[in-house]
């Protein structure tokens, strides 16, 4: 690897988006393979890396784009629990629903890119009030995830939870209401500099009479020709009597259209640090065109490539609250091991909803249309802490995870995850072993030497045994997790 | 002025006070601080995010073209409360009237800047980044952070609340932090002996500073910087709130508990008020209140909104002065834009321009500053600017913050009449 990489406009864009083929001096290893689940997923446990270490990238690749073979049937389970979930009225248990799936669909990927899309189509149950209408569209982000783009746009356009959420209703003939219009062009499909003030005039004009049903949970999309402008209008400069459809189409004829989603799925998947020239972008743009914008056309690309794969990826994101969230929950899980006792859930998803919160990702609730701002701005004093604090409840072995839940209504004996059960599982009580097969877990041993030695000498000093042993263990893995390493994707 | 040394030798010699420790000594810095010339006047910005709508937040009663274009929305003669024979405040904002009857409200009239950008995101990025050709990628406020740093290295510029970090205060290498009001801000590390807690806080910082340059190179060091930001403020905010609560726990501190009928912006300016009164050494100050961008239904949302703001504001300058801190403050409220003159059919407002916004203090020349913008001389349906923002942002700069303009916003802008000589 380069010692100084060049600066992204010496980058050769036809060298960058070959696929990654690994030799001898740049092996398909752990670290990869860490790295392609934190971003394609949202982290693995030790073993499962190992087992994608051995299986090859292709076939990895290959699993993550199509997800185990029983996740279709796990998905139905899933989907039907989240539509009762959404009928108890319940944001908060919904946020957990999601995280629960999230972790146990078998098909990591296709949750990754769901929630790429909600913050993509951005949409808040703070104005949209359902949960069931928030669910609706949940499952419609799933279904296109990995689908086909101008379809997925037709879709969201007539979500009712987006209708609502953009005042679709009050735009009527006559007295059009831009907001969806201007949303449509400016953040679901071209990006600013794309479009002029009158296009989006236009546009609204175009999508007048696209309302819901009712104002209720039970909205459903209706196209109210009363209230439909039938006139000609001129966008983009070209003149017909457009409806919505229509805008969606002549929207995704500009090319623009797939450097904007390219861009966009860079910022997630590869680099939050770095602006890719469009040179850069452009064979992306050209496969998702020339693929009839196949998304996962794009994903995979992106996903296998040099690029990748290379210094210009590698820790180049700050881990979102829900990866942070999610990542640490698995680095814990699997040095918990398997868990004895099926009834008992060692972790439940629904407790770590308000540490996700805490950290700044209200699932369902982006704070506005724009959806999150990730990267730098994801850590402040007050999210730094947050992340420090959830590491501590989750790794002391007794903590209380669940911050919605009072303390008095805590069970005596909480089930709590303890991670010291993987020394004592391989019987280890030499402090360098020890701080290796955690740094392993946790970091795929990529930790600079220096801070190796730190957490050697904390582990041994006095040296514990036993219980105490355990408790330093404990406190060693929380150390980990504050690390600024432990922070990025 | 009195320097921390002189201070303590004068007022505290002899006295047992030094032998508590730390806790005093560190809270007689930060006070006698305070008096650094230039150094010690405060700015808090109030982000109205959304876009408020101005016409109907100072209104402009007697012109019938304003009645004309809000047949639903407006604002009579006898509703609004009247600051002259023109203009009104909107009804809710009852406490900024009290604010002006004291002359300590100024109220800034067509402020904008050119070709007004209509898109939220757009035109809060200009505003906040001072530059409406969108060609600087860091803040005004994280600009100044150089001009605001003190020698004492305290927190120039902070963000109360959970969102997050705004483009104003982008920008800055350190120096701006966030405090969320709502999390208790304590680094927890379960039981065990307080040697034992030192040696695991010891350890986070020890990790924290070794991070390997390299490949991953400005994020990973980015990373690092606020990490160590944190622990630093983490203690230093500790402290005061422990003096301010008497040696009493730091989560007893609440001053978020003020009863029904407010929601977010008065426990945040509470406990802006809390670290002034302490003494915390913070120059800028950055909250916001949500919820301004009334495409329907607006009557009830609007009122309640400039209600919790004129409330809040009021309510912060009374705790201040009754400390005598009210002087070294400005307060200084903006919106991304205005909303079109004409409501739209869904009784709102669509995305407009031009529009007003307040500075309050005792510092500041009450009342309205520039005429109202015209409303028959209307750009596309909205009113036209005659105040570019940055003439505000740079009178407040040079004349209140002490800090360059220039610098900040590339350029020269002519000051506005808003302050009243020193």
């Amino acid at each position: 690897m380069a010692e100084n990489p060049l600066p992204l406009d010496k980058v050769d864009p036809s060298e960058a988006w070959q696929p990654w083929e690994p030799d001898a001096k740049q092996p398909w290893n752990l670290k990869w393979a860490g790295h392609l689940y934190r971003r394609a997923a949202f982290g693995a446990p030790l073993d499962r890396l190992r087992e994608a270490v051995s299986r090859g990238l292709p076939a990895t690749l290959e699993q993550l784009l199509h997800g185990e073979p029983d996740s279709e049937e796990r998905l139905r389970f899933l989907e039907a629990t989240g539509e009762k979930i959404a009928g108890q009225n319940n944001p908060y248990q919904l946020r957990g629903w999601w995280l629960y799936v999230m972790l146990h669909s078998g098909h990591p990927l296709r949750e990754k890119m769901t929630l790429f899309w909600h913050n993509h189509f951005a949409t808040s149950i703070a104005k949209v009030r359902w949960p069931q209408l928030m669910f609706k569209q949940n499952r419609l982000l799933r279904r296109h995830a990995l689908g086909k783009f101008e379809p997925f746009l037709q879709a969201i356009s007539k979500d009712p939870a987006m209708l609502k959420w953009l005042d679709s209703n009050s735009n009527v003939a006559g007295k059009p209401n831009e907001n969806y219009a201007r949303e449509l062009m400016e953040l679901f499909s071209l990006g600013v500099g794309n479009y002029t003030e009158t296009d989006i005039r236009e546009a609204a004009r175009a999508f007048t009479g696209w309302h819901t049903t009712s104002e209720d949970a039970s909205a459903e999309f209706a196209f109210n020709p009363r209230f439909h402008d039938t006139g000609a209008k001129t966008i983009f400069g070209k003149t017909g009597n457009w409806n919505g459809d229509d805008v969606v189409r002549l929207c995704l004829e500009k090319p623009a259209a797939a450097r904007f989603i390219a861009r966009k799925l860079y910022h997630f998947f590869i680099s939050e640090n770095a602006a890719p020239p469009d040179a850069l972008l452009e064979p992306l743009a050209d496969a998702f065109r020339q693929s009839d914008y196949d998304i996962a056309v794009l994903v995979r690309r992106m996903l296998g490539s040099r690029h990748f794969f290379s210094v210009y990826a590698y820790r180049q994101r700050i881990k979102s609250p829900v990866e942070f969230v999610l990542g640490a929950a698995h680095d814990v899980l699997a040095l918990v091991g398997p868990n004895p006792n099926l009834r008992q859930q060692i972790l439940s998803p629904e407790s770590l909803v308000g540490r996700v919160d805490a950290l700044g990702q209200q699932l369902f609730a982006p704070p506005n249309v724009k959806g999150w701002i990730h990267g730098r701005a994801w850590l402040n004093t007050t999210t730094v802490l947050a992340r420090h604090n959830f590491a501590q409840a989750l790794t002391a072995g007794s903590g209380r995870i669940n911050l919605e839940q009072p303390p008095e209504q805590a069970p005596a004996v909480a089930p709590a995850p303890d991670p010291a059960a993987a020394i004592r599982r391989e019987n280890l009580t030499d402090p360098v072993k020890i701080v290796a097969l955690l740094a392993d877990v946790l970091l795929q041993g990529d930790i600079p030497a220096p801070a190796r030695a730190r957490l050697v000498a904390f582990l041994q000093e006095g040296k514990p045994e036993g219980n105490a042993l355990d408790q330093r263990v404990r406190e060693t893995v929380h150390a980990i997790m504050t690390m600024p390493e432990y922070q990025l994707a | 002025m009195l320097t921390r040394r002189q201070f303590l030798t004068r007022t505290l010699k002899g006295s047992s006070l030094l032998a508590i420790g730390s806790v005093v000594p560190e809270f007689l810095a930060n006070t006698a601080r305070a008096a650094e010339p230039g150094k010690d006047t405060i700015l808090v910005v109030i982000e109205m995010n959304g876009g408020n709508d101005g016409l109907n937040t100072v209104i402009p009663y007697a012109d019938d073209l304003y009645h004309k274009a809000r047949p639903t929305l407006r604002f009579t003669r006898e509703q609004v409360i009247r600051i002259n024979d023109e203009l009104g405040l909107h009804p809710a904002l009852r406490g900024f009237d009290q604010l002006l009857q004291r002359g300590e409200l100024a109220i800034v009239q067509g402020v904008g800047y050119p070709n007004p950008d209509r898109s939220h995101f757009e035109s809060m990025d200009i505003w906040q980044s001072a530059d409406p050709r969108r060609k600087t990628p860091s803040g005004w406020i994280g600009r100044s952070v150089p001009d605001l740093q003190d020698k004492q290295g305290n927190v120039p510029v902070m963000q109360i609340g959970a969102d997050r970090l705004p483009l104003a205060l982008q920008g800055a290498p350190s120096g701006v932090v966030s405090i969320n009001n709502r999390m208790p801000y304590r680094l927890e590390l379960g039981g065990g002996s307080g040697p034992h807690q030192k040696a695991r806080r010891q350890l986070i910082e020890d990790l924290a500073r070794m991070t390997e340059p390299g490949e991953s190179g400005d994020l990973l060091q980015f990373v690092q910087r606020r990490q160590l930001q944190t622990y630093a403020t983490l203690e230093k905010l500790q402290e005061l709130l422990r003096t301010q609560n008497g040696g009493g726990s730091v989560n007893e501190f609440s001053p978020f508990d003020r009863g029904p009928g407010f929601g977010n912006l008065l426990p945040k300016l509470a406990l802006i008020a809390a670290l002034i009164t302490q003494g915390f050494g913070t120059r800028v100050f950055y909250v916001m209140i949500d919820g301004f961008d009334t495409h329907s239904g607006q009557a009830e949302q609007h009122r309640r909104l400039l209600q919790e703001l004129a409330d809040a504001v009021n309510f912060f300058f009374n705790q201040l002065r009754a400390g005598g801190h009210d002087k070294r403050v400005l307060v200084m409220t903006f919106s991304e834009f205005g909303r079109r003159v004409q409501e739209n059919g869904s009784r709102g407002t669509d995305h407009g321009s031009g529009s007003c916004l307040f500075v309050v203090g005792p510092a500041v020349k009450a009342g309205p500053i520039g005429p109202h913008p015209s409303l028959s001389d209307l750009d596309a349906g909205d009113l036209k600017y005659h105040t570019d923002f940055r003439r505000v942002y740079a009178t407040l700069l040079d004349g209140w913050l002490h800090c360059d303009s220039r610098t900040v916003l590339n350029g020269q802008f002519e000051h506005l009449d808003l302050l009243k000589k020193t």
